[in-house]
């Protein structure tokens, strides 16, 4: 679960954003805390409070007084935004790469998508569209 | 609990160390010399017997002051126990030791007395020249031997962890060179005579007042060495 | 970072054994209720730093300040740190129980419930002498001692020799636990990096007896990256960049690079078909060392 060589608050943040955008964690549900998400890991507290403390500055996740954290409202199309960003960026540009290397260009590529895309949609009872 | 109090309880794990062999050697000896009382009573000798068995549990006080740095330093470090809790902590145990030894002594020598040596006339614990002062002249000289000779040990020993067995050895050659150029320098100005006299005119009660001496200078040392010690 | 946080001020400490130099000129703080890794090989100079913190050891030459004071024998500094070295020594007739009961002596917020749990979690015999103790036993009586002394200050000098990696992860969680119930300042030193890397908030290495590393984990952590592939491919790469270890194997070759990849960068690397693989803090830590003693040897070379 946690890697190598990238920053463990980002990953711990990542997490947690993980479990908002696949909506296991509910917009103005409580948040695990960051003795929680610590004990999970096994990692110093300090480091949690870290990846929580980012979450709020992102305005992902916000303090109830005497109760604890919890998920923003807006926060699931926020993160989504930024996945789709990022999405591009991680995912299509190695896409392309690999493409190239061998030999398929973009339409080629559209296509491949459309048919993939289809044989999906096709063997899932419902879409993943909301 | 004062920490340098504790100190004293933390020797005290050493149960071994500072009870029980003092104790049985004590027995022991005590034991054994009566044995050899009533044997050389009941082949007809009158007495009175003096046998030098009393001196042995003063003697493991040498190897009690120096497991009481070797055993207990080290770990005292751990317990985040300063140099001087755990000096003047160790002495208190010691003191202790040796009041106990030195009450065991007066008493035992005054049971002696009455019992005109154990009904065989013989003495291990009232040798005539340490209870001519009474008993509390007695206590006070055990007491002082059993010190002094502690705090030789641990003296030695401190001095041994600080600068190493080399240090050490010359030291006590050291002082037994000296030693023999006092015995030369007795002999060769023939003065045995007035030396002798000197040293039984103080009695026991002044002898102990010079170990006493000793031991605090040899107390003094040890503590300065300690403070530069590493566990 | 607030700098009325610290409790341990060191600076320009120095350890001189004869000819041998232990401690080179060392300076750091350390912070309240932080825990941090002192790492670094086996006879770089750990020891004999946290040794000389506890007044246990003396410094030829340099100032060190715990809670604004001088430690040496000043109890009421302490009695507020705990400092169980790797291979201790108890009273020859000791138990475990003469052990821990000295210790709650000694350690104002010594917690005997904790010391039970602790006893139990290690499987720790009472009844055996503890010179009669395995290595690793020896060790659970160290950790023991150190965590339920709740000592302000509590460090760990290499407490997991002889401990499985059962018994290892017991006393990470356990200290992490309690740490996070009760914090206090935690310096353990270790050679297990990786092991250790999540523990820890602040990382400091020491090599040689001198200070090549002093950053918060996370921090650490990104800093370098594993290229590899094709060896010109590689070597075209890295070219401009600070390399700190390179392996081969016929054509292929896996370099260690400093510094972060740029978005540009990882596009270059896909389309020059090289991999790139994460460094382990343990890796990193080992390869910038092995660096920084290579670079000096050759500069020493340079000055003959």
């Amino acid at each position: 679960m946690i890697e190598e060589g990238r920053a463990l608050f980002l990953q711990i943040a990542e997490s947690v954003e993980d479990s908002i955008i696949d909506g296991s964690l509910a917009e103005e549900a409580q948040a695990p805390s960051t003795n929680e998400l610590a004990a999970f890991y096994r990692i110093n507290p300090a480091t949690a409070a870290k990846g929580v403390a980012m979450l709020t500055d992102k305005g992902v996740l916000y303090k109830r007084r005497g109760i604890g954290m919890f998920v923003a409202p807006g926060a699931r199309e926020l993160l989504m935004n930024e996945r789709r960003t990022a999405f591009a960026d991680r995912f299509v540009e190695p896409l392309l790469a690999e493409a190239r290397k061998l030999g398929l260009g973009p339409e080629d590529l559209e296509q491949l998508i459309r048919d993939r895309a289809g044989a999906h949609v096709a063997t899932t009872t419902e879409g993943n569209a909301r | 609990m004062n920490r340098t109090v504790n100190v004293v309880r933390m020797q005290l794990i050493n149960k071994q160390t500072f009870v029980w062999v003092p104790l049985i050697v004590l027995g022991a000896s005590f034991a054994m010399s009566i044995a050899i009382y009533a044997i050389l009573n009941s082949s007809g000798l009158e007495g009175p017997f003096y046998g030098g068995g009393s001196q042995a549990p003063l003697w493991i006080l040498l190897f009690v002051g120096i497991s009481s740095l070797t055993l207990t330093f080290p770990f005292s470090q751990a317990m985040s126990v300063t140099r001087r809790e755990f000096f003047f902590g160790t002495m208190l145990a010691a003191a202790m030791c040796a009041a106990l030894l030195a009450a065991v002594f007066a008493i035992g020598g005054l049971i002696e007395e009455a019992t005109n040596g154990w009904g065989i006339n013989g003495y291990f614990f009232a040798l005539d020249w340490v209870v001519e002062d009474g008993a509390l002249g007695a206590a006070f000289f055990y007491f002082v031997m059993a010190m002094l000779i502690f705090m030789l040990g641990f003296w030695s020993a401190t001095v041994y962890k600080r600068s190493g067995a080399l240090v050490l050895t010359l030291i006590w050659v050291g002082v037994g060179v000296l030693l023999l150029v006092a015995i030369w320098a007795i002999t060769r100005f023939e003065v045995w005579g007035e030396v002798i006299s000197s040293l039984v005119g103080l009695g026991a009660v002044g002898l102990a007042a010079w170990g006493l001496l000793l031991t605090l200078v040899l107390g003094g040392i040890s503590y300065l060495t300690l403070r530069r010690t590493v566990p | 970072m607030t700098t009325g946080n610290n409790v341990i001020e060191v600076k320009n400490l120095t350890k001189r054994y004869r000819d041998v130099v232990a401690v080179d000129d060392v300076s750091f703080t350390i912070e309240k209720d932080t825990i941090y890794g002192l790492l670094g090989r086996n006879g770089a100079g750990k020891t004999t730093v946290m040794s000389i913190l506890t007044a246990q050891n003396f410094a030829t030459s340099g100032d060190v300040r715990v809670f604004g004071m001088q430690p040496y024998e000043n109890a009421k500094v302490l009695s507020r740190m705990c400092f169980v070295r790797e291979s201790q020594k108890y009273p020859d007739d000791a138990l475990p129980k003469h052990a821990f009961g000295a210790a709650k002596l000694f350690f104002p917020a010594w917690d005997d419930e904790l010391a039970a749990q602790l006893i139990d979690d290690f499987q720790l015999p009472q009844k055996t002498r503890i010179k009669k103790m395995s290595r690793g036993q020896l060790s659970a009586v160290g950790v023991i001692i150190g965590i339920a002394s709740r000592a302000e200050i509590t460090f760990f000098d290499e407490p997991y020799l002889g401990l499985d990696a059962v018994a290892r992860q017991i006393f990470y969680d356990r200290l992490l636990e309690d740490y996070t119930e009760h914090p206090r300042t935690v310096i353990l030193s270790s050679h297990l990096i990786d092991e250790v890397s999540n523990l820890i908030e602040r990382v400091l290495v020491i090599d040689h007896g001198r200070i090549v590393m002093d950053e918060a984990t996370d921090a650490v952590r990104d800093r370098a990256a594993n290229i590899v592939g094709d060896a010109s491919a590689v070597d075209a790469f890295v070219a401009g960049r600070q390399v700190i270890h390179r392996e081969s194997l016929g054509n292929v070759a896996s370099v260690t690079v400093l510094g972060a990849l740029s978005l540009a960068d990882r596009e270059r690397l896909a389309a020059a078909g090289l991999d790139v693989a994460p460094v382990s803090l343990q890796q990193l830590i080992v390869r910038t060392t092995q660096n920084a003693a290579g670079s000096a040897a050759s500069e020493e070379g340079a000055l003959r």
